[in-house]
């Protein structure tokens, strides 16, 4: 290998907008001249699909159940500024162990030895949802990501998935495993979505890398097949991503998170729940008075 | 193909190689699709660069019963002599080792070595630890090895169970091996992997090629020959003694040391490229020991091809030379003793690859006649790459052609076909399960547990007294025959092509 390859993985709860951070992320890394490779590890199969003008490709998995013998090349496609597009893929929904999917995946390109020979500057792994399972913690726990970023609105669930996933990561981080790098806090548009973030991020010793506002603009590139970067070039927007994108880049250090437990949690998340109530009663009662 | 030992599991046979478990025809056919020969097979799609090599397969509709990649590496890593072999599975997968116990005792007293029972120990993986995950249980279950017997390598197979829900088997092993001060080395030898067991032998090769083999060794120990076997007779020593060479047997029987000179080898050889191609092949691409690339020590022309290569590589040729000499005048005149007493009779293999191909040519060598032979699977290249171990391109040059060659993973069903097809008058195996359904047809089974039986000169001759040996008991497998019924419909006893359900099941 002629250069240092970085792999990072971004985790973050299902329906956040994962794949789509991710694929404009990728979209502004190859802008800049890197050679990158995502990596979808769905069973959805649709991480890259904006990366492809809307279209699937065949996943590993889907190449590896016709026959038994795979060459590894068969499963990447080149997508928008020559990314290399990869999908795990997996089962059908309630069936099968997609886990199983992606350690079997990544396996394949490992041993065909893949990233060496495409020379690559970046490899993104696109993970779905949270870490249910030994087969989702296969990015970090091997340290076949050096970095993992987590996806995360300010909505409980979402945090509830990041904090799942800090507790991943500080299990393996004595074995080897990846670091986290920290939060891109997405569709953050009102100041009490950026305390609740910033709040979660100081108690768990995060850095947020970015805050990335909800955009009818994305929205827009998305029905198109399309990434922002590709779609709306010269939009805020785009802007917003290539930002991520530099700071993913020339980021290095990465640490073991402190995440909350049960308990410490819950109570956070009632504080806040009782503050923003507090918060609302106050302002409803400003109207009043003003009426 | 290069090897890659940086992965932790070992790539598949399948994906390496290309390796088949369904196929029929002429042994020249199969040779010719092989990629010694000209590499893709148009029919199948080509494969893109160096990957894996393609020939066209027959597909059966199921697989009747065959062992796992798991039980190679029970066999392999449970008897290395002074490590244990922890085994991260449910209990069941252990059952093989009963078996495997008895013939390591058996090796370790025909080799002259203190016998001992076998060590291994199971996680014994259940229900809850499928939910749960079993890495706790796994690091306990080392540590208990370590304490028990102070072993000198801990190896620890994986298993279907704990690669379905995915158990970090590495970073245990990875903090038990810094706790316990010796190699604690996980073989990713999960059963579903791959669908040919042989699999198994490189997963327990890598492990041992990553994390025992010494890297950078200070010396070199040019007389010293590492021989990849089993559990056979000690006929190397003696033989290799002539051309003033030392044995390093491995990996079964081996002691944790022994596995870590091999890259302090001169070069390494082995009785079966099934069995020796990975760990050969690795040795040389990562630690600079050549492997002897020769057919294989079997019949006059393989031996002797095999003998002046290894000279060759060690520089020995007037003594292999004048040992070649000798011992074609000592074999000559048995074999010629031998010879019509076995002429006119139908002798049948049904062994592992590349083993049935050395044996087809000492029965030719013994002028008994072979026109059928079923391997357990084909390796369309070794490891090498290398056209001087094409060991069927060897038979079928040598020998003439085998009219009835098949590929298939053990099928009993099967089986039955393939015996009426030639009615052979014995069979030559080496896994037992296959001699009572011949017994039901009458035919009696020579079983090679002792794999070195007939290795080069001195084999044909065992070999040849085997076959005579056998044949004593044809009449209590007549009346055996007389006696029983098999248990499949008078249609499939009927049908002519041993794959008729494979290819129903391709239309």
């Amino acid at each position: 290998m002629s250069k240092q390859l970085k792999q990072i993985a971004i985790y973050g709860k299902g329906g956040i907008g994962k794949s789509t951070t991710t694929s404009n992320i990728s979209a502004a890394l190859a802008e800049s001249g890197l050679k990158v490779m995502q990596f979808g590890c769905d069973p959805k199969a649709d991480s890259t699909n904006t990366l492809r003008g809307g279209e699937y490709i065949p996943s590993v998995l889907e190449l590896l159940a016709e026959r038994r013998r795979v060459d590894a090349y068969e499963a990447i496609f080149q997508g928008f500024g020559g990314i290399y597009c990869v999908e795990a893929g997996g089962p059908q929904p309630g069936v099968g162990c997609a886990g199983r999917g992606i350690i079997t995946a990544v396996e394949l390109l490992k041993q065909q030895r893949v990233f060496e020979e495409l020379d690559l500057d970046v490899v993104i792994y696109d993970v779905l949802g949270d870490v249910v399972c030994g087969g989702f913690a296969v990015p970090v726990r091997e340290g076949i990501a050096e970095h993992v970023f987590t996806v995360s609105s300010s909505d409980f669930m979402a945090i509830y998935a990041a904090n799942n996933l800090f507790r991943g990561i500080e299990r393996f981080s004595s074995a080897g495993g990846a670091l986290l790098g920290g939060i891109i806090a997405n569709s953050i548009n009102t100041d009490f979505q950026r305390e609740i973030i910033d709040d979660f991020a100081a108690r768990t010793a995060t850095p947020i890398v970015q805050y990335v506002p909800r955009s009818l603009t994305v929205t827009q590139a998305e029905l198109s097949g399309r990434t922002t970067i590709e779609a709306a070039p010269n939009s805020a927007q785009a802007e917003v991503y290539r930002e991520l994108a530099r700071r993913i880049a020339d980021h290095t250090e990465s640490k073991v998170p402190t995440p909350l437990n049960q308990q410490e949690l819950r109570e956070w998340s009632a504080r806040w729940a009782d503050h923003l109530v507090a918060a609302e009663r106050a302002e409803s009662e400003r109207q009043r008075e003003v009426a | 193909m290069a090897i890659n030992l940086k992965t932790s599991s070992v790539e598949t046979r399948e994906q390496r190689l290309g390796t088949i478990i369904g196929w029929d025809g002429a042994a020249s056919s199969l040779a010719e699709e092989s990629a010694f020969s000209r590499g893709d097979c148009a029919s199948c799609g080509s494969s893109r660069g160096a990957k894996a090599r393609r020939v066209c397969e027959l597909q059966g509709p199921f697989t009747q019963g065959s062992v796992c990649s798991e039980q190679m590496v029970e066999c392999q890593a449970g008897n290395v002599r002074d490590a244990v072999l922890v085994q991260h599975s449910p209990i069941g997968c252990g059952a093989g080792q009963v078996i495997y116990n008895s013939i390591y005792r058996n090796g370790l007293a025909m080799r002259g070595l203190p016998v001992q029972n076998i060590r291994f120990v199971s996680t014994n993986l259940r229900e809850r630890d499928m939910v749960y995950g079993g890495a706790e249980k796994l690091d306990r279950a080392i540590r208990a090895a370590f304490d028990r017997h102070r072993p000198n390598a801990i190896f620890i197979a994986t298993s279907c169970a704990s690669g379905i829900i995915g158990d970090d088997v590495e970073s245990v092993a990875r903090a038990c091996e810094a706790d316990l001060g010796v190699p604690v080395i996980p073989l990713h030898c999960e059963g579903f992997k791959s669908k040919h067991w042989s699999t198994g032998f490189d997963a327990t090769q890598h492990g041992i090629l990553r994390q025992i083999v010494r890297r950078n060794p200070t010396r070199k120990q040019d007389d010293l020959i590492n021989v990849i076997n089993l559990w056979g007779t000690d006929v190397f020593t003696p033989m290799l003694k002539e051309l003033g060479l030392r044995v390093n047997y491995v990996v079964d029987m081996a002691t944790v040391e022994e596995l870590a000179q091999m890259s302090e080898a001169a070069a390494t050889v082995s009785f079966c490229y099934t069995l020796g191609t990975y760990l050969a092949a690795a040795l040389e691409q990562d630690y600079g020991v050549p492997q002897v690339k020769a057919p294989q020590p079997y019949g006059f022309a393989g031996t002797d091809a095999w003998l002046r290569e290894l000279a060759r590589v060690t520089g020995r040729e007037a003594l292999a030379e004048d040992y070649i000499a000798r011992e074609h005048a000592r074999v000559k005149p048995l074999l010629a003793a031998l010879r019509p007493k076995l002429k006119g009779l139908k002798g049948y293999v049904a062994t592992g690859s590349a083993y049935a191909h050395g044996m087809v040519g000492v029965l030719r060598e013994l002028d008994v006649e072979v026109d059928g032979s079923l391997v357990f699977h084909h390796d369309p290249v070794y490891d090498s790459e290398d056209p001087r171990q094409d060991s069927l391109g060897h038979l079928v040059e040598t020998y003439g052609d085998v009219k009835h060659f098949t590929v298939g993973n053990r099928q009993q069903y099967q089986f039955y076909n393939l015996l009426q097809r030639v009615k052979p008058d014995f069979i030559i195996i080496r896994h037992n399960g296959l001699a009572p359904l011949a017994a039901r047809l009458g035919i009696p089974a020579i079983p090679l547990g002792d794999e070195h039986h007939a290795l080069g000169y001195q084999g044909m001759v065992n070999l040849g007294e085997s076959i005579l040996a056998v044949l004593q008991h044809r009449k209590f497998h007549q009346d055996i025959a007389g006696r029983v019924r098999l248990p499949y419909k008078a249609s499939w006893l009927a049908e002519p092509d041993p794959f008729a359900l494979a290819r129903l099941a391709t239309v």
